[in-house]
């Protein structure tokens, strides 16, 4: 669907409406056969669309609130269900419960509902009877005719799939291992995914390259597991291997190599959309994230199953505990818990639970399934057999998790951690609730200055109003008082915003002219809500000090009072609360010192964290989810049946199940019946291989995917995968040692007429870098890499936030910083933020770690070669690399062809000597002034080439 | 610099381009188009870097674009649509507008609290909320008919900037790089001015396949900069200027080899042009950049002088809009242009400020105290400078919004109709073109789809739309697809 930013609108719903009735693919355009037959009783209050909003608007929040407990799936569900009756459904409202039809439509008298609410004869609810207001209510929708959505229903089928015929769609039906299709060149293949290839070009009339040069494979070989270029010697030690499986070795060795989990790890955090900060609107720093990525890598180096690595970070905490490796049974779980937190206040917790199922139901299915399940979260998916309903009954898996930080480790261990935790929090509630106090006193002593804050009010609004532009800073210059509450004041008082107790106030003072003089009408209304101000406060205090010593009879605090204290100080949007990160500012010398000294204990608790491993992970989970009507957390229907998706196999028909676990969900997807699991996985490995999956669209194998340009050899391959225990190290083997894999990737006029594009492999795609392997090739090249594997990413020692004074004290982590020209470690180790992307990852298409990347952009603008000419990280490198150089040679012959070897792994051509040559011997007019030599420059030449940049 | 004339020839290393299938599309065209000549078309367009100006298929009336974004989309009832029924009907939910279906369900129709008044010699109606662009009423083409296709801000972004609902197909602005190649060769030819992201990000100026030297250049100019400093690693900290053009000459002469030995590649070609560009950018950015060679008359014509510069817009939300920002953005979108940046294309924030679900009425109002300034500042600077007659600016979000309420006072998206202005080069002055229902809802006179607008502007930069095509996957692709029409009425 169109959603794959996950940017949310304004109500934070996706917005996934699509009316179009075809959508484009590169390669056709697809018609869409829609495989559902719609059968709905249609009637003319379904479809009368003000009468529905009634409904949605009045009557269904009433059902909700009043009703749902006793008559409701939910209800029925937990065996609570009373008389028969379900309000939760359009049916059900109307079929009624054992005491006969419930609602007739357009007969409210007749309606036993009706009856019931007025307490008639049922007497609902039982405990307390509706208001009149309400029950009128009812019966003005009865009248309309009762209209209700028909969505309402989707639980209950009225929206009936074929089912049979959805899954006969290729990607529904299970791979099974292809016959080799016939070829002409039966000479070429060596292997048997060669067969497939060579069939699609020759029926389409194109040829394949030459074999790549050793020089080439070696060097695409190494990139592509490792990550990095060959040493010299490496292809010295290729070339000079004349066996047959010379290139086997090199790829056994590669994937031996503990840098092979460290280049296809950081493939699967782009999928997993790994950060080491939560996706908040503050920086919430996650300083343990990377035992998430550690583990990915580990994953990959021991080549643990594809099954077991996803049943690991669906549910590792719900499978037997295999060995007393917390860290291996549990880091896994990072994949869900790592996942973005969004803040549970304003917006409603509703909201933010339901927001953070659809990122783990959206991450998982795009990501293993290749299916954009989450469009489904609003509406019926529109085309592909995803009704909203197995949207619910799939996220069950979810509901009721919490994303808390789990301790792998023992329970003695736990213990301790927890109690360490514990003190922390205290410390820092303590700090806070302190904080706190002062914001509240400060807010109690500038309300002593009320009228002053009136009058600066009015002063302001005036000017407002007569079209002059003013902001708080210039009315606290006038009268030394707090910009802030002011602002709040001023904010507060405008008539669009909620009325309050100053509304008669606020009267006067808008039919007040603007003068230098308090006109007496303002003056008198000034001190009108001073004096109740003072009375209310004074209320307050001797009810507070009567609690405390019992001698002083307390003057009542009334309900004007209490509603004035509240509208301007009390409540957290009133104008004299002072929130907590205005405080500092305003504190004295003696408060902040006060505030110091808290803050030194807090971070000597920090400092004394014991040594055991805990991060952010999930427990719980599979509880029935109610169907949320247009996926608004305010509007929820029909429970859905939990279970997986129906078109994979999910939720049999009647099924009585009455929870769907993670353990579960891992079942279903890391199963070889899932006909989708293998297939997605084979072919983002083999996108990473040649540039471009045989589904080029990884995260969508519906209908909205691009076709697979090979599609038997992707069957072929998954169920090949499977069968040799989900390895990914065979798969790789598989491919590579493929005569397509081995293509040379130089261009061809006749076959590019024919492909240009190149999605029948008739070449190997040259391939850009990425900013990781491209980095780590600087770095390694110039002697700078440091091999180490795993460990921390921001700084350990906390708070691993800085401000940044320079750009408006932005906050940003501490740790391995990308661009950083002392940072050595490989860039899969460099902080991934959420909160402020790192620019240069973004500016080399690293992808945007809040959603599950389906693929790279491939993007080339001329900010890029800034970078490559001009940043701090290629000149450090290039000066590292020209020392390497001049320090391990000294004729310029050697050094060059050591350059060369480093840099593209083969010596000069004559003529690149020859030009290296007249470069480094004419002294350019004014070089005394470059603080770059002519070696400097000649590798930093090598390193910003195009030739350093690409895979061959 | 003789160094470079001696080392290497851009031309000669750029003659690799002309194999790809990028320029054909559009030589083809031309050929057909504008030249009768017979020379071979290779032969022609090796000569130029694919950046280079091309012939336009008429005579121009417009050089330039700046497209004044307003992301999230503005309500045009409460703008430059004044609707008085709204008020006769305030609640209601008549029946021609029950079935308007739009992302969520709104209530009766809600009237804007704004007054609207004449303004100009043309008398166009526009409300209180701009001040200073209503003194500039004349020089505006207010389009009262707009409307696409579906009411999601995903959607009706890439349909607005792309010409298609889906992320495939390349930005306007990388069609007319395309098609026109850029006047400066030592700026980027398409820049998107803004701060953070807006929705959908780089994916709105992505030139897809178009070839990659196409794409926008997004430059977040924060607060506080040196002009050496906006675009990243703008300066060489070891090397002068003479010196490094030496460098990237030899850079240039190893990748030429490297493109010998491998055959015609774009993705070759493209990082080549990059490093062109890269190189050059470090001497024009910095100028571009450098607004301290403006006067106070000028800052203060954008708002940008004393405490109205602070003003900063909070939509509950929202990102916030900041004068600063913005301002700036409208004053370097006229430096650009003076440069001959082909296309400047300028968001209002991060995501998506103007999507007034809740508080319609005050988001709306903080939100024009923000930029009204600066864009008739904008207007009257490029007008002042003789600049206006050949800029074409456009104003508008990616779709409209709805005359009925959400909850109390939000207004959800529309794209059955929404205004949209146009001003300065070839478009006339002082027009109200097309027009809404009696609501606002809904276009119903001179209706124009955003395919409309995209073959207006390409017609007013002096290119057919129906003939810019770009032959990929075995068809010839074009902006508007198989739709637009030229709105010829507005044409000046």
């Amino acid at each position: 669907m169109t959603n794959t930013t996950g940017i949310r609108n304004r109500a934070g719903i996706r917005s996934v409406t699509m009316n179009a009735p075809f959508s484009f693919s590169r390669t056709t355009f697809v018609f869409l056969l829609i495989v559902w037959t719609v059968a709905l009783p249609t009637t003319a209050a379904e479809s009368d669309p003000s009468g529905i909003e009634y409904f949605e608007r009045e009557i269904r929040p009433l059902f909700a609130e009043h009703c749902y407990a006793c008559h409701s799936a939910t209800a029925k569900a937990a065996n609570k269900l009373k008389g028969g009756l379900l309000l939760d459904t359009p049916s059900g409202i109307r079929r009624g419960g054992e005491s006969g039809p419930n609602v007739i439509p357009g007969k409210p008298a007749e309606s036993t509902l009706m009856s019931a609410l007025r307490h008639d004869s049922l007497q609902m609810p039982p405990d307390s009877k509706l208001s009149d207001a309400l029950i009128s209510k009812f019966e003005h929708w009865i009248q309309l005719g009762a209209p209700m959505p028909e969505s309402n229903d989707e639980a209950m089928a009225v929206r009936s799939i074929d089912w049979t015929e959805a899954r006969r769609d290729w990607a529904f039906q299970s791979p099974i291992e292809h016959d080799l299709p016939a070829i002409k060149n039966n000479a070429w293949p060596v292997s048997f995914l060669d067969h497939f290839t060579l069939s699609a070009m020759e029926s389409r009339g194109l040829i394949p390259n030459q074999k790549a040069s050793k020089r080439e494979l070696i060097r695409r070989a190494t990139f592509d597991l490792i990550g990095l270029p060959p040493a010299p010697e490496e292809v010295d030690e290729f070339l000079k291997d004349d066996r047959p499986e010379a290139f086997a070795a090199v790829i056994d060795r590669l994937l031996k190599s503990p840098h092979y989990g460290e280049r296809w790890a950081r493939y699967w955090l782009d999928l997993a959309r790994y950060a080491d900060d939560e996706g908040n609107s503050f920086l919430s720093p996650t300083p343990n994230a990377y035992l998430y990525r550690d583990w990915v890598i580990r994953a990959f180096n021991q080549d643990l199953p594809y099954d077991e690595f996803l049943r690991l970070q669906l549910a590792g905490d719900e499978f037997p505990l295999t060995s007393n490796d917390y860290q291996q049974q549990w880091a896994g779980l990072g994949f869900q818990g790592l996942g973005p937190q969004f803040r549970k206040g304003a917006a409603g917790e509703a909201k933010a639970k339901a927001d953070e199922i659809e990122d783990r139901v959206d991450t998982l299915s795009r990501g293993l399934l290749g299916l954009t399940v989450s469009c489904a979260r609003c509406h019926d998916h529109k085309f592909d057999p995803i009704p909203t309903r197995d949207y619910y009954s799939m996220a069950a898996a979810y509901n009721g998790a919490v994303w808390s930080e789990r301790v792998l480790a023992d329970a003695d261990s736990t213990n301790q951690y927890r109690a360490w935790e514990q003190q922390l929090q205290q410390q820092r509630a303590e700090l806070d609730k302190w904080i706190a106090d002062q914001g509240r006193n400060f807010g109690r002593r500038e309300l002593d200055r009320i009228e002053e804050y009136l009058i600066a009010a009015w002063r302001i609004r005036a000017l407002i109003r007569r079209g002059q532009l003013i902001d708080e800073a210039v009315a606290v210059e006038q009268g030394n008082l707090l910009g802030y509450p002011l602002n709040r004041l001023v904010r507060s008082l405008d008539p669009l915003a909620s009325r309050g107790p100053l509304d008669a106030w606020i009267l006067v003072a808008d039919q007040t002219e603007l003068s230098d003089k308090v006109p007496d009408e303002l003056r008198i209304a000034t001190q009108s809500i001073k004096d109740a101000v003072v009375t209310a406060l004074r209320r307050l205090e001797t009810k507070a000090d009567a609690t405390t010593n019992g001698t002083v009879v307390p003057e009542p605090l009334t309900e004007a009072d209490q509603k004035l204290l509240t509208w301007l100080w009390q409540d957290g949007s009133s104008p004299f609360f002072i929130k907590n990160k205005e405080v500092p500012s305003l504190l004295d010398a003696q408060q902040k010192s006060e505030s110091q000294t808290r803050q030194t204990k807090i971070e000597q608790k920090l400092s004394e964290r014991p040594a055991i491993p805990a991060m952010p992970s999930v427990s719980g989970g599979g509880d029935p989810l109610h169907i949320l009507v247009r996926g608004n957390p305010l509007q929820p229907g029909e429970q859905a049946p939990p279970g997986f998706l129906r078109v994979l196999g999910g939720q049999a028909e009647g099924g009585t199940a009455n929870r769907f676990t993670r353990r579960q969900l891992a079942d279903a997807i890391a199963s070889p019946q899932n006909p989708l699991t293998a297939r997605v996985f084979v072919n983002r490995v083999w996108h990473y291989h040649f540039g471009r999956g045989i589904v080029a669209t990884l995260g969508n194998f519906g209908r909205q995917g691009t076709p697979p340009t090979h599609p038997e050899l992707l069957d072929t391959l998954a169920v090949r995968f499977v069968r040799s225990g989900w390895s990914v190290k065979a798969l790789h083997r598989e491919i590579m040692l493929s005569a397509t894999y081995q293509l040379g990737s130089q261009s061809n006029e006749r076959n590019g007429s024919i492909d240009p594009d190149n999605h029948y492999l008739w070449r190997m795609n040259p391939r850009r870098l990425d900013i990781e392997a491209w980095r780590d090739a600087l770095l390694s090249v110039s002697g700078r890499l440091d091999p180490k594997v795993g460990g921390p990413t921001l700084n350990q020692r906390t708070p691993a936030i800085k401000e940044r004074p320079e750009d408006d004290f932005f906050t940003y982590l501490v740790g391995n910083v990308l661009d950083d020209p002392t940072n050595s470690r490989r860039t899969v180790y460099s902080i991934v933020s959420r909160y402020s992307p790192n620019p240069t990852a973004g500016l080399f298409d690293f992808p945007e770690p809040n959603v599950v990347s389906e693929i790279r952009n491939v993007t080339t603008i001329p900010q890029q070669q800034l970078f490559v000419l001009n940043s701090p990280l290629t000149i450090a490198m290039a000066k590292a690399f020209a020392a390497r150089l001049t320090q391990s040679f000294s004729t310029e012959h050697d050094r060059l062809n050591f350059a060369w070897n480093l840099a593209y792994g083969r010596s000069p051509t004559a003529a690149e000597e020859q030009l290296s040559h007249d470069f480094l011997s004419v002294t350019p007019q004014n070089a005394a002034a470059d603080q770059f030599g002519p070696w400097e420059q000649l590798c930093h030449s090598l390193l910003c080439s195009n030739e350093f940049a690409f895979i061959p | 610099m003789q160094a470079t004339d001696r080392m290497f020839s851009r031309r000669q290393l750029l003659s690799r381009l002309g194999n790809g299938t990028g320029l054909l599309g559009l030589a083809a065209v031309l050929e057909q188009e504008m030249f009768a000549e017979t020379a071979p078309v290779i032969s022609r367009l090796t000569n130029a870097s694919p950046l280079s100006e091309k012939p336009t298929h008429f005579a121009p009336r417009a050089k330039r674009i700046i497209h004044l974004w307003m992301n999230g989309a503005p309500s045009q009832v409460d703008t430059f649509d004044p609707k008085p029924a709204l008020k006769q009907y305030a609640g209601q939910r008549p029946e021609n507008t029950v079935k308007l279906k739009t992302e969520f369900d709104t209530g009766g129709l809600l009237p804007s609290p704004f007054q609207f008044a004449r303004y100009g010699q043309s008398g166009i109606e526009i409300s209180e909320l701009f001040p200073h662009l209503a003194k500039l009423a004349d020089e505006l083409c207010v389009i009262r008919s707009m409307h696409t296709d579906v009411p999601v801000h995903e959607s009706s972004n890439w349909m607005l900037f792309t010409g298609s609902i889906q992320p495939v197909r390349p930005s306007y602005g990388s069609w007319l790089l395309y098609g026109l190649g850029t006047e400066n060769q030592n700026l980027p030819g398409f820049v998107v001015l803004g701060e953070g992201q807006p929705v959908n990000g780089p994916s709105n100026w992505s030139s897809r396949f178009l070839p990659g030297i196409y794409q926008g250049c997004q430059v977040a100019v924060p607060k506080q900069y040196n002009p050496r400093d906006v675009i990243p690693h703008l300066q060489n900290s070891q090397l002068s200027s003479e010196s490094q053009r030496r460098e990237v000459d030899f850079i240039q002469r190893l990748n030429q080899m490297h493109g010998s030995r491998q055959g015609a590649e774009n993705a070759f070609s493209a990082r080549i042009e990059s490093l062109e560009l890269a190189f050059r950018m470090q001497m024009s950015a910095a100028d571009a950049f450098d607004i301290s060679q403006e006067t106070a008359a000028t800052f203060d014509m954008y708002g940008l002088s004393g405490s109205e510069a602070r003003l900063v817009a909070t939509v509950p939300g929202q990102s916030t809009v900041d004068r600063t920002l913005f301002g700036r953005n409208c004053l370097l979108a006229r430096r650009l242009v003076e440069r001959g940046v082909r296309v400047v294309q300028i968001y209002c924030g991060r995501a998506q400020p103007w999507d007034t679900h809740s508080r319609n009425s005050q988001g709306h109002r903080d939100l024009c105290q923000v930029v009204d300034r600066p864009i008739a500042g904008l207007l009257q600077d490029l007008k002042q400078r003789g600049l206006l007659d050949e800029t074409l600016i456009l104003w508008g979000g990616e779709f409209g919004r709805t005359p009925t309420s959400q909850g109390n006072d939000g207004r959800d998206h529309n794209h059955y109709g929404f205004t949209s202005w146009l001003a300065g080069g070839g478009v006339k002055g002082g027009m109200v073109y097309g027009a809404t229902d009696e609501f606002g809802f809904k276009a119903i006179e001179k209706r124009m789809h955003v395919h409309d607008l995209h073959a207006t502007m390409l017609h007013l930069m002096g290119i057919n739309h129906e003939k810019l095509t770009f032959r990929y996957s075995g068809r010839d692709f074009r902006l508007t697809d198989i739709h637009g029409q030229v709105a010829h009425d507005i044409l000046a």
